[in-house]
């Protein structure tokens, strides 16, 4: 039997998925596990449990590329490539209008500019902090004692924002420590963090400017409330697809298959 | 003298020899001038020491490299030193000056250099000439009298050195280098503490490794301060991307103007800061910054810039901004990182140059 099956595998900080293409760059299965302590564990949970809902056996695989703040630590690989690279590419494959992608993930969030030919034009990435990232989100929620899902929705219920003045992860989370010592309605709170992340984003996406429609990638373009807030600034909707974390995942594969 | 030899173990023989040791902060300051005191100059950039004590003179948002060099001397470690020398970089540096001469008692002399920043006209050139009399006049207070004709042998040493250095830029430049970019950066910063003619010989081993047919590699160009952390540049030589041209500060910015063969030997040396490339240190206008990456880029068949600035550095950072969009108008991509001298590369440092290196492609 041929090996014309090609897979991506993005081991991020909180999650890790593999991606499965065929040689037309159809996605025949994806998978997304828990990155946890181990990334190399990870990985190869992830292509396992992607091969398996394609019905493939390993062998059929003709390469695989990894990518991810993990990605070195895929011993399966026949290459490395960077998220940025990744994301560029399977934004451009999911939908061939956009030039620029967020990307909002765990650790990093960044902003890339994708050419007609999908390769990469420009892009920024945040700094060492948390701050602008879904880790941002997940130490409020839990801090607020709200479930990480229905943040973005609070977030959309409140009225008006509470200023966060902090974008610092661990100053800003002081901060709303004393927004809940002096009452403030937590939904105000949220809005408020929401703000401030995509404040932060912003200006990455200043940097690398807006160029024609906008995708947004990742595990936080799960969150409404980030999303309405950054449609809101870009003057435009969102292309989000309807499972974001992976497309670093297919990108990986569709550069894998070429 | 080997390569092998520790910095420490070469400055304790040099001292043994009678020669006196300067701890010269950066950047720019008339190395010929020390040589001719038979002083030599050991710069301080990059001291590997852990930030403690200096933290209590310091402001958080000063740059590693005026912590470190306070550091180092707070923690009694530039002790085989005979004075300091403060070139008037930038505000930090200076304010690093006033710290070290005004409140702490180190029992060295300290010098200063306060070489003009507006480098166009005869003002400025008056200037410098002035401000080389003065440091000889201070030199002389400590170390005796300079020997003018001891003056001009240096001046030629020095124009022996910068020519080889000159030489060892083009082959680079054209591929030509069979070295890699951390063994390069290496050896061009042993001049940072090499007496010149020990160094020379260094160069000459080095014009050794000149080949034939160009290597294949990518190439890009450098640009900011100093090429640190040291695992930029083994990050780029795991890639097989070559830096063909730098506007370093501690490189091509100051390392490649050789003083003239004036008669006058203080016209000879300011002839060679007057010629040197614009530079963020000395105001250079920005339209002549950005003139003069596009040059390096064009000339060296680089395929982008990439701007490693050291944090909190502000001469560097106020430029950026204008420098990227110039380039980015003319084709040229380029990459900015901020990194500390002396922590190692984060990850997310390396994700920016990995991706830098996979836009600008083959």
């Amino acid at each position: 039997m041929p090996n014309d099956y090609f897979a991506g595998i993005d081991v991020g900080s909180l999650s890790t998925e593999a991606v499965i293409v065929d040689s037309n760059k159809h996605l025949l299965s994806y998978s997304i596990v828990n990155t946890g302590i181990n990334s190399s564990a990870a990985a190869e949970e992830a292509l396992s449990e992607a091969l398996q809902k394609a019905e493939l056996p390993r062998n059929r695989i003709a390469k695989i590329i990894a990518t991810g703040y993990g990605r070195a630590a895929v011993g399966a690989a026949h290459k490395r490539m960077t998220e940025i690279t990744c994301h560029a590419a399977g934004a451009q494959q999911l939908f061939p209008e956009v030039r620029t992608v967020i990307d909002i993930g765990g650790q990093d969030s960044k902003v890339i500019h994708i050419g007609q030919d999908g390769q990469l034009v420009d892009f920024a990435m945040n700094d060492k902090c948390a701050a602008g990232t879904g880790r941002f989100l997940e130490i409020m929620a839990k801090r607020l004692e709200v479930k990480l899902e229905k943040l973005g929705d609070l977030a959309l219920l409140a009225e008006k924002a509470v200023s966060i003045s902090n974008t610092c992860t661990v100053f800003a989370e002081s901060e709303v420590v004393s927004l809940v010592a002096q009452n403030h309605p937590i939904d105000e709170i949220i809005r408020g963090l929401h703000v401030a992340i995509v404040n932060r984003i912003w200006n990455q996406v200043q940097t690398v400017g807006v160029h024609g429609q906008v995708a947004l990638t990742g595990g936080v373009a799960l969150n409404r409330g980030v999303v309405n807030l950054l449609e809101e600034k870009l003057e435009q909707t969102l292309e989000i697809y309807s499972e974001p974390q992976i497309v670093g995942a297919l990108g990986a594969a569709i550069l894998a298959s070429k | 003298m080997t390569t092998s030899d520790t910095r420490r173990d070469y400055l304790q023989n040099q001292k043994s020899s009678g020669r006196k040791l300067l701890g010269v902060f950066p950047a720019q300051f008339p190395r010929e001038l020390l040589w001719a005191f038979n002083i030599l100059p050991v710069e301080i950039w990059d001291p590997p020491v852990e930030i403690a004590q200096a933290n209590a003179h310091l402001q958080p948002y000063i740059c590693s490299i005026v912590r470190g060099g306070l550091e180092l001397i707070l923690q009694g470690k530039s002790s085989l030193v005979d004075g300091y020398l403060f070139p008037h970089t930038c505000d930090s540096l200076q304010n690093l000056a006033s710290i070290v001469n005004d409140h702490l008692d180190t029992g060295k002399p300290c010098f200063f250099f306060y070489h003009p920043k507006a480098v166009d006209g005869q003002p400025a050139r008056e200037f410098y000439r002035n401000q080389l009399t003065q440091l000889i006049d201070r030199l002389e207070q400590h170390f005796g009298s300079i020997n003018i004709e001891r003056l001009q042998e240096c001046i030629q040493t020095s124009r022996r050195l910068y020519s080889q250095l000159n030489e060892l830029f083009n082959l680079r430049k054209q591929g030509l280098l069979q070295i890699t970019n951390s063994d390069f950066y290496a050896t061009l910063r042993r001049s940072e503490f090499l007496w010149p003619t020990d160094y020379i010989s260094e160069l000459e081993l080095l014009l050794t490794q000149k080949c034939v047919k160009p290597l294949p590699s990518r190439a890009v160009v450098l640009s900011g301060i100093l090429p640190n952390p040291p695992e930029i540049l083994s990050l780029l030589d795991q890639h097989k991307i070559r830096i063909a041209a730098d506007d370093l500060l501690n490189g091509q910015r100051r390392m490649t103007f050789l003083p003239t063969n004036a008669n006058d030997p203080l016209e000879a040396i300011t002839d060679a800061y007057f010629a040197q490339p614009p530079c963020s240190t000395k105001d250079s206008a920005i339209a002549e910054r950005l003139k003069h990456l596009q040059k390096l880029t064009v000339d060296s068949k680089s395929k982008g810039v990439i701007f490693n600035i050291i944090k909190f550095c502000e001469p560097e950072l106020f430029d950026l901004p204008q420098l990227r969009a110039g380039l980015r108008s003319t084709g040229i991509p380029s990459l900015v990182i901020e990194t500390e001298i002396n922590q190692v590369l984060s990850g997310q440092i390396v994700t920016r140059l990995e991706a830098f290196l996979e836009m600008i492609g083959d």
